[in-house]
């Protein structure tokens, strides 16, 4: 891939540019947002754990990868062979996993429904904050002891196409990330507008209580949910190995915090705020480390999510979350 | 609430007993032992080069039994800690092995961020220190007579570069980036001090942050400036991934690190496609090309695989530290730094091995190479002035 | 009878290091105190009290570099700073509630974190600060004691230090303010019914803590002679937290047993080195499923 002399680019190029990087990021951080909000919505739970989720998503993939003895790139039948098989292999390893974390972890935090449905303190809810946590740092380092401290190096599959325009660049591998982004978030929105399933998601966001009434089987909603969640988390791993080409077990925690931001500033709890808020904060990062200073880049997202939940918690499109009494 | 507090007492005291007898039995030994200290990046993103370092040293040790006892009635230990590239770690490491009466000398570490605060610890332990690889002019520069190291420093890697880049690249408009560790700011001012005057234009000089992953806003500002090259003084993790988005990104130009990129794990994160004619400087001779190494590589090889950057560093270090341990004939930590004063003519790996009275190794040799089709080749021996 | 055996353990047992590792538990015992005013006595979820520590350190680094200052004349500024900041972060961030609170907390941890990493000219960036002093008492005319490297002398310090603390807040939980901060972790909305200025209150809190904080930083700082940033990340303010609830929420001796076990918990732990965080992640998971109010909590009531 031979580079050519540098040319000089107009601003208007290198503005498109730094938005296709923005967005590219973005498109993973949305993936990874959608699964906090979607919980955050049913239980009223930041799971802690998610990003975790997210990095084991990553390496379910590379595991594909590796059983699969894929180390070129791949056009054809063959690549899309094998990215179905990532993606399979990480939606039903990672979804597994949050539903095994849904009941072994955090269902039992929850007040039974025969036990008052009133406000009982702050102890449970640091109590499901804190097992959250702990089972954040039980992923990690059981990542971390089966398959090492080191990065691991993520194959690219993807063939390394590009075009240019006047300096602005675009690679395969962005557009790849764009279009199964996209086509996931707009399964799920279908999903959770359209369906019956969707239906009761939204219901049981929205009163747990009356849906229990109405015989909705909360509880399995609630695993469901937390494993579509999962699911989607783990294709933004995916992604994510296949844009960085390496991971490391340690990638979830930031990343998961940042997705966390997304989520709050599209509106926690609300489906398509996770996909705005994705986008958005990853162009607000992209457009900050080009312009401004690279250094700073990661206290953005934390300067964003503080502002917000300051001044605007409801976030850009509205929170969505079950009204208490 | 009076039940509670002696149930409380009892528990504290039962504790406090319990501690002690467990930690006191941590501490029995049963044959006399000397050991020799190793803190280097052993687990994290830079466990590669740690790892290769520690085959170094632990070779070391082998061929100087196999020669005979280092200290007769003692067993000699290589006692390995991992400092995971944290200057807090280095410090906890070092304060370990301090306390620790059997130890009596230590080679470490990799980074120059950690080696610097834990040469305070050591000096004032009066422990031998070798760093096999940190180049850290200022870590000399202490006034520790503890402290030793067997490579080059960045006040002579970085002008090496940067007349490498003006004179025989031709670049003439520059941008410069660094991890802002000890040792990358390090040697990025000192590139960037020698470039200026050598009338190149420094576009500008920023940092990035080790750990971090998404170098691409960054790159696409530097490709808007349109610069002849960028030089990067950091680690290979972060350069590998520089190196390839750099690719994606489309910025033209040429690519140039420090020694701190020189680990094949660098071309295989990048892509050799996107590594293909980076440069980089190293802080010692190519140790194929020389002919006291010869040995060295060939046990190492047989034994391990392929060298990594610095295993010969540390072979060199673990060496001379044993050295000045049978030289001393006895456990005392004074006496082996007093040995290790009237070394002279050392034959080592990268030839005779001398120290300045600062403890800089006299053999300064810059190498150059480049990536071709995959690998590192060795291009010459740069000069800095 | 615990205080004897505490005064004479390290002359009994003179390992310099073990009496280290003791000390650094102690440290944390005076970290979770702090935070205990904040998530314990208050009930405000904290998940950045790193950040206060960070402060205190490098408030006296950066006096004892900059200015000279020896550390007795410093620990005082370093915990007022750390104080000052609490304060200062609490007027923005204690306007939300739970676990936005939480978030917020997390943020601000993370965001003192990185630009500490960044200011470089001030901080000395990702390297940190070298060559602080350590404590030294001088006796005019008489004598001169340097702590230096030594463990005995800082084991002291941390213990009159730890249990002053603890005594302080023993007072404050007894007193009209920490019953006050009671019925505002109890029930927020009906203690703000009662009168009491809430807002006022959770700052103070969190002054209160992030001074304790800053004192705990200034020790360590001149303890390690060198801090760097990394130092003071989330790790450590979920460590502390979960010290807190695992020991107890609101009791201070629970907090202080939490923080001696699990403050030397890594080291007793070391030949498990890679499966020490593994291990304190299903402690903490299995603690939250059965005993939720720690060790010495009052079990949660009921409420109608």
């Amino acid at each position: 891939m031979g580079l050519t002399s540098s040319i000089l680019m107009s601003p208007f190029h290198l503005l498109l540019q730094q938005l296709a990087n923005g967005f590219t990021i973005g498109a993973i951080y949305a993936l990874i947002a959608l699964g906090y909000t979607m919980v955050y919505g049913v239980i009223r739970l930041i799971n802690f754990a998610h990003g975790e989720v997210f990095m084991v998503g990553a390496y379910l993939a590379l595991t594909a990868l590796l059983i699969l003895g894929v180390a070129q790139p791949l056009t054809g039948v063959a690549l899309v062979g094998v990215l179905t098989a990532c993606i399979a292999l990480a939606i039903g390893g990672c979804g597994m996993l949050g539903l095994g974390i849904e009941r072994l972890a955090y269902r039992p935090l929850r007040p039974r429904p025969a036990e008052s449905s009133g406000r009982s303190g702050q102890a449970p809810r640091l109590a499901a904050l804190i097992t959250a946590i702990g089972v954040s740092f039980f992923l990690q380092n059981a990542v971390m002891l089966l398959y090492g401290a080191t990065d691991r190096r993520f194959p690219a599959f993807i063939p390394a196409r590009r075009w240019e325009w006047g300096g602005t660049s675009l690679t395969l591998l962005q557009v790849v990330i764009w279009l199964t982004s996209g086509v996931l978030m707009v399964a799920l929105q279908m999903l959770v507008m359209s369906t019956k399933l969707g239906k009761a998601m939204r219901a049981t966001a929205q009163d747990p209580t009356a849906c229990r009434l109405l015989g909705i089987p909360v509880d399995r909603i609630i695993a469901l949910t937390f494993a579509l969640g999962s699911g989607f988390a783990a294709v933004g791993g995916m992604l994510f190995g296949l844009y960085y080409n390496t991971v490391n077990f340690h990638d979830g925690y930031l990343t998961g915090l940042k997705a966390f931001t997304a989520a709050v500033l599209g509106g926690i709890g609300n489906i398509p705020g996770a996909m705005v808020g994705g986008l958005v904060l990853g162009i607000l990062e992209a457009l900050g480390a080009g312009y401004l200073s690279s250094q700073w880049k990661n206290v953005f997202a934390f300067v964003v999510l503080v502002g917000l939940l300051l001044f605007k918690p409801t976030g850009l499109l509205g929170e969505r979350v079950a009204d208490r009494a | 609430m009076f039940n509670t507090h002696s149930t409380f007492q009892i528990q504290q005291h039962a504790g406090i007993c319990l501690l002690t007898v467990l930690l006191a039995g941590c501490g029995q030994q049963r044959s006399p032992v000397v050991k020799i200290g190793f803190v280097a990046p052993l687990t994290g993103d830079q466990a590669s080069q740690g790892g290769s370092m520690r085959n170094g040293a632990t070779l070391a040790l082998e061929h100087a039994k196999a020669h005979g006892d280092i200290l007769p009635g003692y067993r000699v230990e290589l006692v390995e800690l991992d400092d995971q590239h944290s200057p807090t770690q280095a410090v906890a490491a070092a304060k370990k092995l301090v306390a620790d009466p059997d130890v009596v000398a230590v080679v470490g570490n990799l980074n120059s961020s950690c080696t610097m605060p834990a040469s305070a610890i050591y000096h004032q332990a009066r422990m031998l220190q070798i760093t096999p690889v940190s180049s850290n002019p200022q870590i000399s520069r202490q006034g520790f007579d503890t402290f030793y190291r067997t490579c080059a420093t960045d006040d002579l890697q970085g002008p090496a570069a940067a007349l490498f880049v003006v004179r025989e690249l031709g670049a003439k408009r520059v941008f410069l980036l660094d991890d802002m560790t000890t040792y990358g700011r390090g040697l990025a001012n000192e590139f960037e001090k020698k470039l200026r005057a050598l009338g190149a234009q420094v576009l500008d000089h920023e940092g990035i942050t080790q750990g971090d992953k998404d170098f691409t806003p960054l790159l696409t500002k530097i490709k808007a400036l349109a610069p002849d090259l960028v030089y990067f003084a950091g680690m290979f993790p972060e350069g590998a991934l520089l190196i390839k988005q750099r690719a994606e990104v489309g910025l033209g130009g040429r690519f140039m690190g420090g020694d701190g990129l020189f680990d094949p794990v660098l071309i295989e994160l990048a892509t050799p496609q996107a590594a293909e004619g980076v440069y980089l400087t190293t802080i010692g001779s190519d140790v194929h090309q020389t002919p006291t190494a010869k040995d060295f590589v060939q046990a190492y090889e047989a034994r391990y695989g392929s060298i990594g950057a610095y295993s010969a560093y540390a072979y060199e270090a673990t060496s001379i530290a044993l050295w000045a341990i049978g030289r001393a004939g006895t456990k005392d930590r004074r006496a082996i730094l007093a040995a290790m004063k009237t070394l002279k003519d050392y034959p080592g790996v990268f030839g005779v091995q001398n120290f300045d009275d600062k403890g800089d190794s006299l053999i300064r040799d810059i190498g150059l190479f480049t990536v071709n089709n995959g690998k590192f080749v060795f291009l010459k021996t740069a000069s800095w002035d | 009878m615990s205080v004897i055996v505490a005064l004479i353990f390290p002359l009994v047992h003179p390992h310099s290091y073990h009496i280290d590792v003791v000390t650094t538990a102690g440290i944390y015992v005076i970290l979770a105190l702090g935070l205990n005013v904040v998530v314990g006595f208050t009930g405000l979820l904290h998940l950045g009290y790193a950040a206060f520590f960070a402060i205190g350190a490098y408030a006296y680094g950066l006096l004892n570099l900059r200015l000279g200052w020896p550390f007795w004349v410093g620990l005082g500024p370093a915990a007022m700073a750390a104080g000052l900041s609490g304060v200062l972060l609490g007027i923005p961030a204690l306007r939300v509630r739970g676990d936005y609170l939480a978030i917020v907390t997390l943020g601000f941890g993370e965001i003192v974190r990185i630009a500490v990493t960044n200011l470089e000219p001030w901080t000395g960036g990702p390297n940190g600060l070298l060559g602080i002093a350590h404590p030294v008492i001088q006796i005019p005319g008489v004598d001169r004691y340097d702590f230096g490297v030594e463990s005995m002398p800082y084991y002291y310090l941390v213990l009159v230090v730890a249990v002053s603390v603890m005594m302080i807040c023993v007072r404050m939980g007894r007193s009209r303010v920490g019953r006050a901060w009671a019925a505002i972790r109890d029930d927020e909305l009906a203690a703000s019914c009662c009168g009491i200025d809430t807002f006022q209150l959770k700052v103070l809190a969190q002054g209160v803590g992030a001074a304790i904080a800053g004192l705990a930083g200034a020790i360590f700082a001149a303890k390690q002679g060198t801090i760097t940033p990394d130092s003071f990340d989330f790790i450590l303010s979920v460590m502390i937290l979960a010290m807190v609830v695992l020991g107890g929420l609101g009791s201070v001796l629970g907090v202080v047993v939490g923080a001696l076990v699990l403050g030397t918990l890594p080291e007793l732990l070391r030949g498990f080195e890679q499966y020490r965080m593994l291990v304190f992640g299903v402690i903490m998971i299995l603690m939250m499923r059965w005993r939720p109010q720690g060790v010495f909590g009052h079990p949660p009531r009921l409420r109608a």
